[in-house]
C-alpha cells in the first residue's frame, strides 16, 4: 500500500471487506513494527464493529493448514481455515480451532527470564541481556539447535547461523514425526521409488484402500487433507476402506472392515496380499515371491480365506491405494514393512503420486530422524555440546526416558529455551527467552503432503505481540551481530520467498518484492496454480521384498499400542478446550486411560476405572483402565498427550505419558521402534473414576457391578 | 397438532411448514474428529468446565458426536459418528414448558430462542428436551479465579476473555443455553443482504460447525428455497430425523447410509 493511502480510502476498502468477506493484509511492510497507542488514536484496522481478517499458517502441527483469524479491536477471536490455501482449503481441525487459546493461555511465559534448573518460576530480565546470553553462546561455539517440525523458517534460518558459525546442523524433531514413523517412510518410498521425493497419497480417486496402521483422519501427516480426501473419495464412488491395525482408531470406525492384525506383521500382510494379488491378476513381481501365505496368515492372526478374500479386491480394484502408517514402520522390521506396504501400490499407476520436495534441502535442512537425536544426546553426555538452543520442541516429554535425553541435559552448561509456555524442557532450561506464538509471528511453513501444489504457506501476525515477546528469529539475527545478511525476521522471510517472485507457474505474480509480498500476505502463502504431480516408476520390485517377523521387547503378556490422541496430539494438553473435548472412540476428557478388550478385562477381574499397573522393561505408570470393545485381547493401548509434569495448570498433573514406558531401540531408518514392545498389567486396589461424555457410570455409581 | 403427546401450545409454527434454515449432516462422510465441536465452542463464547463437572455430565458444548458400540470383538463396529446439536425443532417440546417465554419461537427466523435475560433456571426446557442437547450454566465457569492470572495490583486477569466473540452474549450462572444455528451470523448475512437489496441465498449464511467440518459433512441452509443444498438433502432418501415419531418437526436431516447404499 502507497504512504497517501487515506484513511478514508481505507474505510471503502475495510467496508469492502467485510462485505465479500475479503482478507485483508496487514498494511504492508510498515505494520512489521507494532506500535502501542493510545485508544483516542486508534490505528485504522481497529475500528469499533469492523472485523478485520488476516491469511496466516497454523502451527498446531506441520501439516502448513491455512488459517483465517477473524480479528476485532487488536484482538483476534475466530480462527477459520484460509479457502484459498490448496491444503485444507478453507477447513481446520479441533486443534487449529483451538489455536487462540494458546495465544491467549493464561500460562504463556511472559517475559524473558532465567532461572536455577528445575524451578518453576523465571527472574525477569530484559531483551537486551537476553540477546547478550545468546550472542555469547553463539560466539562460544559448540552449540546444537533442537527445533519442532513448525516452523520451517526458523528451521532454515537455524541452519544458515549453523553453516555461518561451522556448528552441526540444527536437529529437528516432533512427537507426531516420530509415531508416524516419517523417516521410515521417506526411506522406504527412496527404496521403492528411487527418489526422495514426497508422497501423495490420491485418496479421492481410489476405489479401495488398504490403510495399514495410517490414522489419517486423526493425526496422520496433514488430517485436514486427508479427511477431504477420504470424503471425496465416499462422495464419488464410494471407496471402500480397510484398516489393518490391532486397535480399531477413529479412522478403522469410519473403515468399512477393520482387520486386527498382531502388532509387528503389517509387512508380512502386505506381502501377503501382494502374492495374493499378482496371482490373481497372472502378473509376475518378484518382489512378492518370498513369502508364504499360510505362514504370514498364522503369524499376524489373519485367516487365510480373509487374506484371500481381500487380495480379490484388491485385485479387482481399478484404482488401489496402500497406507503405510506409523504404528507398522516403528517396528525393528519397519522399512522392510514400509517397502511391502508401499510396493502394494505398483500395481496400478495413480494411486501414489510424488510431488517435489521443498526447494531447500540440504543437509543443514533435512529432518533429522531419532537416531541423529540419539547421537546428540551422546555428543551432550560427552559434554561436547556448550549450549543447547531449543524451540518447538519439548523433548523432556515427547521422547521415551530410556534416551537418556534428561540425564545429558544436565552435562550441557547452558540451556536456553525458547518456548512459549513453561513445558518440561522449558523448566529444565537455563533462560527462557520466548518466542511470540504462532498468530503473533512471521514465518512459512512447506507442505509435505496433502496438496500436490508445490506450496509455502505464508504466516504474519494477526494481533501485536500479547506479552514481553520477541520472535526467535529476531533474537539470533540480532545476537550473531551481521554473521547474516538479513536485518530481521520479515529481512530472512522475504528473502526466502524472493526467489518466487515471476515463478512462471504461481498463483498470482508480481514484479517486484512490495506487491509479491502483499499478496503473500494477503492470500497467505504461494502455490502453483496446478498440481505437480508425477507418477513414480518402481523399478526396485525386482528383488523379492522380505520382512522378519519383529522380536519382542519385554516380559509382559501385552503388547502396548501407543498411538497420539486424536485431539490432542503432541502439544495440545494446555488448551482447555481440546482436553474437554471427548475423545471420539472412547469419550473420556481431561485424562488418560489404558483401552482393554473386555474379555481380557474380565479375565483380569477389571472393571472400568479400576486402577492398573503398565510395567516395561523400562517404566511403570498407574492409569485407569477403559474396556474396550474393538482392540486385540493381546494388546493394551494408551494414548499419548497427557502425563506432563509441567506445561500450565491445564496440562500439569493430568493423565500418564506414556513415552516413559519405551526403550530406546531404532529400525534400520534410525525410527523409533517402539510398537513391539510387550508389557505386564498388574491389578492395584485403586480406582480412579474417568469424565466420560457417553455414561455417567461410576461417576454416579449407577448399575456398576458390586463385588 | 399431530401428536397428542405435544400440549397445544402453538408458537408461530405452522402445520406442514418446512421452515427457513436447516442443516444436513451426511454420517457417511463424519468422521468423528470433533472440529465443529471445538468451532462452535470458540464462535459462541461457550465455557469449558474442568474434569470433575464434565465427569458429573456439566460440559457445556452446545454439540456432541455420539457413537455406539455394535457387536462383539472381532466383530465389533461402531455406529456412525453423529453430531448432535439442537434439532431446532418446527414443534419443540422445549417451548410450551417455559414459565417465563425464554423458550420462544423466532417468527423471522423459524428458530428456536433461548432468551438468556428472561430465563430463570427453571430447566423444564432441558427436562422436556427429547435430544438432551440443552446445557445448563451450573456455575460461572469462565469467571472462576483459576483461569485468571492476578496482575501487579492483585487484581484477576483472565485472558482467555480476550477470545470472546463479541457478537454472542457471555451467559452466566443459572441460564440455559443451546445451539443458535449460529443466529449472529444469520443476522449478519441478512443485515448484508438488506443493505445489498436481495433476499438472503443460499451460501451466505455458514455456521461455525459447518465452516471447520473437513469432511464438508455438515451442510446448512434454506429449506424454503426448493433450490438449496440442505433442501434437496433432507429430501433425499437417505434422509432421517433424529425421533420423528414425536411429532417434533425437527429442522436437521441426517443422511443415514452410504452415499451408494452399500453401507449396512
Amino acid at each position: 500500500m502507497t504512504d497517501n493511502f487515506s484513511r478514508r480510502d481505507f474505510l471503502k476498502l475495510a467496508g469492502l471487506g467485510a462485505a465479500t468477506a475479503t482478507i485483508l493484509t496487514g498494511c504492508g511492510p510498515a505494520s512489521r513494527y507494532v506500535v502501542r497507542e493510545p485508544y483516542t488514536k486508534m490505528p485504522e484496522y481497529t475500528y469499533n464493529g469492523q472485523s478485520t481478517f488476516y491469511a496466516t499458517t497454523c502451527r498446531e502441527c506441520a501439516a502448513a493448514c491455512g488459517l483465517v483469524i477473524r480479528t476485532h479491536q487488536g484482538r483476534a477471536i475466530k480462527a477459520e481455515g484460509n479457502p484459498y490455501n490448496p491444503v485444507n482449503l478453507g477447513k481446520t481441525c479441533a486443534r487449529g480451532q483451538a489455536s487462540l487459546q494458546g495465544l491467549y493461555n493464561p500460562d504463556r511465559i511472559q517475559n524473558p527470564g532465567q532461572h536455577k534448573r528445575g524451578e518453576k518460576t523465571f527472574t525477569d530480565m530484559d531483551w537486551d541481556a537476553a540477546i547478550g546470553v545468546v550472542g555469547k553462546a553463539l560466539a562460544g561455539g559448540d552449540f546444537a539447535f533442537l527445533l519442532g517440525t513448525a516452523p520451517d523458517h526458523l528451521f532454515d534460518l537455524a541452519g544458515e547461523l549453523s553453516k555461518a558459525y561451522a556448528a552441526a546442523a540444527p536437529l529437528r524433531f516432533s512427537a507426531l514425526a516420530v509415531f508416524e514413523a516419517r523417516a521410515t517412510l521417506g526411506e522406504a518410498a527412496r527404496a521403492i521409488f528411487g527418489k526422495p521425493d514426497n508422497l501423495f497419497f490420491d485418496l479421492s480417486n481410489a476405489d479401495l484402500v488398504f490403510s495399514f496402521g495410517a490414522n489419517f483422519l486423526e493425526t496422520w501427516l496433514s488430517p485436514v487433507a486427508y479427511t477431504r480426501e477420504f470424503a471425496n473419495m465416499r462422495r464419488a464412488k464410494r471407496g471402500y476402506l480397510v484398516q489393518f491395525e490391532p486397535r480399531m482408531s477413529q479412522t478403522a470406525a469410519k473403515a468399512d472392515e477393520w482387520i486386527p492384525v498382531r502388532p509387528g506383521t503389517e509387512g508380512l500382510v502386505a506381502l501377503a496380499l501382494g502374492k495374493l494379488a499378482a496371482e490373481i491378476k497372472g502378473k509376475v513381481l518378484p518382489a512378492f515371491n518370498g513369502v508364504d501365505v499360510a505362514a504370514v496368515a498364522e503369524a499376524s492372526g489373519v485367516e487365510q480365506a480373509t487374506l484371500e478374500r481381500l487380495a480379490q479386491l484388491f485385485a479387482a480394484a481399478e484404482r488401489p491405494v496402500a497406507l503405510p502408517g506409523g504404528a507398522p514402520l516403528a517396528q525393528s522390521n519397519g522399512l522392510e514393512a514400509g517397502k511391502a506396504i508401499l510396493a502394494l501400490n505398483a500395481f496400478t499407476s495413480g494411486g501414489v503420486y510424488l510431488t517435489a520436495p521443498a526447494a531447500v534441502n540440504d543437509a543443514y535442512h533435512r529432518p533429522a530422524s531419532l537416531k541423529e537425536m540419539a547421537a546428540l544426546i551422546e555428543r551432550m553426555n560427552a559434554g561436547k555440546i556448550k549450549t543447547l538452543f531449543v524451540h518447538g520442541v519439548n523433548p523432556l516429554f515427547e521422547l521415551p526416558r530410556a534416551l537418556g535425553f534428561r540425564e545429558a541435559l544436565e552435562k550441557v552448561p547452558t540451556v536456553i529455551s525458547f518456548a512459549s509456555f513453561p513445558d518440561e524442557t522449558a523448566l529444565a532450561a537455563d533462560y527462557v527467552f520466548p518466542d511470540h506464538t504462532g498468530l503473533e509471528s512471521w514465518g512459512y511453513q512447506r507442505a509435505a503432503t496433502g496438496a500436490g501444489q508445490t506450496l509455502i504457506s505464508g504466516a504474519q501476525p494477526v494481533i501485536a505481540p500479547f506479552y514481553n515477546t520477541r520472535a526467535t528469529a529476531d533474537v539470533l539475527l540480532a545476537a550473531s551481530a551481521g554473521k547474516l545478511p538479513y536485518a530481521d525476521e520479515v529481512a530472512f522471510v522475504q528473502a526466502q520467498v524472493t526467489g518466487l517472485i515471476g515463478a512462471a507457474d504461481g498463483f498470482f505474480g508480481a514484479g517486484d518484492l512490495p506487491s509479491f509480498w502483499a499478496q503473500f500476505q494477503q492470500f497467505g502463502g504461494w502455490w502453483t496454480n496446478d498440481a505437480k504431480l508425477s507418477v513414480p516408476e518402481t523399478p526396485l520390485l525386482d528383488k523379492a521384498l522380505q520382512v522378519e517377523a519383529p522380536p519382542v521387547q519385554g516380559e509382559g503378556e501385552f503388547y502396548l499400542h501407543v498411538f497420539p490422541s486424536p485431539i490432542l496430539a503432541e502439544a495440545g494438553a494446555n488448551k482447555p478446550w481440546l482436553q474437554e473435548i471427548p475423545d471420539p472412540m472412547t469419550t473420556v476428557m481431561w485424562n488418560s486411560w489404558l483401552e482393554m478388550n473386555p474379555v481380557t478385562a474380565d479375565e483380569l477381574g477389571l472393571l472400568d476405572d479400576d486402577v492398573v499397573q503398565v510395567i516395561s522393561p523400562f517404566g511403570m505408570l498407574e492409569v485407569s483402565v477403559y474396556r474396550y470393545p474393538a482392540i486385540r485381547p493381546d494388546t493394551v493401548a494408551i494414548p499419548f498427550g497427557q502425563g506432563h509434569t509441567a506445561y500450565g495448570r491445564y496440562a500439569e498433573g493430568r493423565g500418564v505419558n506414556p513415552a516413559d514406558l519405551l526403550g530406546g531401540d531404532f529400525n534400520s531408518a534410525g525410527d523409533l521402534a517402539f510398537s513391539g514392545l510387550k508389557v505386564q498389567i498388574k491389578k492395584t486396589d485403586k480406582k480412579q473414576t474417568l469424565s466420560r461424555l457417553e455414561s455417567k457410570l461410576g461417576v454416579y455409581g449407577i448399575g456398576e457391578k458390586k463385588e | 397438532m399431530s401428536s397428542p403427546k405435544i400440549p397445544e401450545f402453538k408458537a408461530e409454527w405452522k402445520e406442514g411448514e418446512a421452515g427457513r434454515w436447516g442443516l444436513a449432516i451426511d454420517m457417511d462422510l463424519c468422521t468423528g474428529c470433533q472440529a465443529c465441536v471445538a468451532a462452535c465452542s470458540m464462535e459462541n463464547n461457550v465455557p469449558f468446565v474442568g474434569e470433575k463437572e464434565s465427569g458429573y455430565g456439566r460440559q457445556m458444548a452446545w454439540m456432541r458426536v455420539e457413537r455406539l458400540w455394535e457387536g462383539q470383538y472381532p466383530e465389533v463396529k461402531t455406529t456412525p459418528f453423529q453430531p448432535v446439536m439442537c434439532q431446532q425443532c418446527g414443534s419443540a417440546p422445549c417451548e410450551p414448558v417455559c414459565p417465563v417465554f425464554a423458550t420462544v419461537h423466532a417468527e423471522a427466523e423459524q428458530l428456536n430462542l433461548q432468551v438468556y435475560n428472561r430465563c430463570v433456571g427453571t430447566r423444564y426446557c432441558a427436562n422436556n428436551c427429547p435430544y438432551v442437547v440443552r446445557v445448563f450454566n451450573w456455575a460461572d465457569f469462565a469467571i472462576n479465579p483459576i483461569h485468571a492470572n492476578p496482575d501487579k495490583d492483585g487484581k484477576l486477569v483472565f485472558p482467555l476473555h480476550n477470545q470472546f466473540n463479541p457478537d454472542v452474549t457471555v451467559r452466566r450462572r443459572g441460564v440455559m443455553e443451546k445451539c443458535t444455528f449460529c443466529i449472529q451470523r444469520i443476522h449478519k448475512a441478512e443485515d448484508q443482504a438488506k443493505s445489498e437489496n436481495r433476499e438472503v441465498v443460499d451460501g451466505d449464511v455458514t455456521p461455525a460447525c459447518a465452516q471447520a467440518c473437513p469432511a464438508d459433512a455438515i451442510i446448512f441452509g434454506r429449506l424454503d428455497d426448493p433450490q438449496s443444498r440442505v433442501s434437496k438433502l433432507s429430501q433425499d432418501k437417505r434422509a432421517v430425523h433424529l425421533l420423528e415419531e414425536l411429532g417434533t418437526q425437527p429442522r436437521v436431516s441426517y443422511l443415514s447410509g452410504g452415499s451408494h447404499g452399500n453401507l449396512g
